[in-house]
């Protein structure tokens, strides 16, 4: 009996079951794979989602079995295709892409990671992920920007159209069954449709071609159907109030909270430069205190 | 080539025929080229011959370094200057050749995903074979790429060149992978490859298009060029059909009896 082995994703988040590429495809090839594991627990951490299987490591090609020989050269090919054309415009749209980086993708890892690697990984990450695009693009000055981006979306459309035309109006890339082909097409193109990016000329371009986007629909349902209903749901209260609602408890909190210790602050600098100062009255019965206190004046006067 | 450069170029050169003198530049055959650099240069000469296009080969030591991409091989057409496989193939079809036109777009989509098989795999394989293997970069690569420079630049550039290439290893995943692996992901490559070709002459009906002219340049320069050891070769020739493959494109377009480009101290000068 082969010890469980242990897969390490990137948790669920922004309408996915993963927020990572690589680890999205892996998830749908799992589930595809005809040797099916039972997922006996799912643990939360701080950022990963531990699944664990009892029995062997998922191959890589499990769910290919039933793919003929030339299917399986056109899934080698397609793949190629898919990380030189569109996941150099994955990354850039977001990573590099500043509003896109800020606002969704540094924002999710902040808030998903424990302190105090929330201040410091997404910026090291963005970094790391910059270098990686200057050499697949094998361009070393390649800085965000207008022409950056109308270039890199420019091919990803040219896939995404190619990708589209080979689909055409099938329900999986190979026939009715799906297939690691399937697995990584979804895997790049469903952070394209699900993740609300601000900033994306791209995502506009994708939502037009509607097999694609059936196509995604349909991989999440079948195999993640509780983030298919979480997703669907979003769209509902809309972008702007769902985003408000998130934010406005930790808002809240951190505006009382700034405010706190504002306070705090003013009211120590306060005492300890002597502006405002604390006087101990102690407190004696009534009738000799008022005695005692007049003597005093009287003596004082004197 | 950005976006503005690349339409501004396919206008100018709509504009006007082939000229005669067209030059195809890359560095010494000899004793300076590469497998990489060799396999791509001869996959754009072939390009050019399968269209019917004159051009004249010449070989630069600092080809490199004119290349507007910094990456050979490069043409110099007319006024223009245009380098790798992909904007050649757009500049031609710009003045009005091309290979592809009979396809449909199920198949168009195909051949432009084999494309990037092979430059995927074949080209990163070449890559990795070339500078991350020791053996092969202290005592073929090195030696050969700076063999036009004194010292001490010839040391500097070489090793400037290797660290660049493993740079971009590591970020494309492939810098933990050990030479087996490689040789079995260049297995993978060619049995993909085959299984497409099957028993057909080309890949695509009976034409050949710029996917045939890319395959033959890599394949053709694996089978004849002298490594380390025989490995690479070896993996190439256990798939038939793309011997055959390469022995037939190697007959139609170049047939001339002293064959250009093929014989030189680092190629074994014949397909076996």
């Amino acid at each position: 009996m082969a010890a469980p082995s242990e897969l390490f994703c990137w948790k669920s988040g922004l309408g996915l079951p993963s927020v990572n590429t690589d680890c999205l495809i892996v998830l749908v090839v799992q589930f595809e794979s005809k040797h099916r594991h039972m997922l006996a627990s799912l643990e939360h951490r701080s950022k990963f989602t531990r699944f664990r299987t009892p029995g062997e490591a998922p191959q890589k090609y499990n769910a290919d079995y039933d793919l003929s020989a030339k299917e399986g050269a056109d899934t080698l090919a397609f793949i190629s295709l898919l990380e030189e054309r569109l996941l150099p415009a994955l990354i850039y749209a977001l990573w590099i892409d500043p509003k896109n980086y800020v606002e969704v993708t540094r924002r999710w890892h902040g808030e998903n990671m424990s302190f105090p690697f929330n201040f410091f990984l997404p910026g090291r990450m963005q970094n790391r992920q910059l270098e990686r695009l200057r050499l697949i693009r094998g361009n070393d000055t390649l800085e965000a920007g207008e022409e950056t981006e109308k270039e890199l979306y420019h091919d990803a459309l040219e896939c995404l159209n190619l990708l589209s035309q080979r689909l055409g109006s099938n329900k999986f890339f190979f026939g009715d069954s799906p297939s690691s082909l399937d697995a990584y097409v979804f895997g790049h193109i469903a952070p394209l449709l699900k993740i609300r990016l601000p900033n994306c000329r791209l995502q506009q371009s994708l939502k037009n071609l509607d097999n694609l986007n059936t196509f995604c629909s349909n991989i999440l349902n079948l195999y993640f159907p509780s983030e298919s209903d979480e997703g669907s749901s979003h769209p509902v209260s809309g972008v702007q109030q769902s985003d408000d609602a998130d934010n406005q408890p930790y808002k809240r909190r951190k505006q009382l909270l700034s405010v706190l210790v504002a306070v705090a602050a003013m009211l120590s600098y306060a005492l300890l430069t002597g502006i405002v100062a604390i006087e101990h009255v102690h407190e004696e019965p009534v009738g000799r205190t008022s005695l005692r206190g007049s003597s005093h004046d009287e003596e004082e006067e004197v | 080539m950005s976006l503005a450069a690349e339409a501004f170029v396919s206008q100018i050169a709509a504009a006007e025929p082939w000229p005669e003198n067209a030059t195809l530049y890359q560095p010494l055959k000899e004793d300076q080229i590469l497998l990489s650099d060799s396999a791509s240069s001869l996959a754009v000469q072939t390009f050019l011959r399968m269209c019917g296009l004159p051009v004249e080969v010449s070989c630069r030591a600092n080809a490199e370094y004119m290349s507007p991409s910094g990456k050979v091989p490069f043409i110099h057409v007319g006024n223009q200057v245009v380098s790798e496989l992909g904007p050649i193939v757009q500049f031609t079809k710009a003045k009005g050749h091309a290979l592809s036109d009979g396809l449909d777009d199920v198949q168009r989509a195909e051949m432009k995903a084999y494309m990037e098989l092979v430059n995927n795999m074949l080209l990163t394989a070449e890559l990795y074979i070339q500078w991350c293997d020791d053996s092969t970069s202290a005592e073929i690569s090195r030696p050969r790429y700076s063999s036009p420079y004194s010292w001490p630049l010839n040391h500097v550039l070489a090793y400037q060149k290797q660290w660049e290439v493993r740079r971009k290893m590591n970020a494309i995943g492939w810098s933990g992978k050990s030479l087996e692996q490689v040789y079995e992901d260049v297995s993978q490559c060619c049995q993909a490859l085959s299984q497409r070709l099957g028993t057909q002459p080309f890949f695509f009906n009976k034409q050949p298009t710029e996917l045939d002219a890319l395959v033959f340049g890599h394949l053709f320069t694996i089978l004849t060029t002298q490594l380390t050891n025989d490995e690479l070769a070896e993996k190439v020739k256990s798939y038939t059909n793309l011997l055959s493959f390469c022995h037939r494109i190697e007959q139609t377009y170049f047939k001339e009896p002293e064959r250009e480009g093929q014989s030189s101290r680092h190629s074994k000068g014949a397909l076996p």
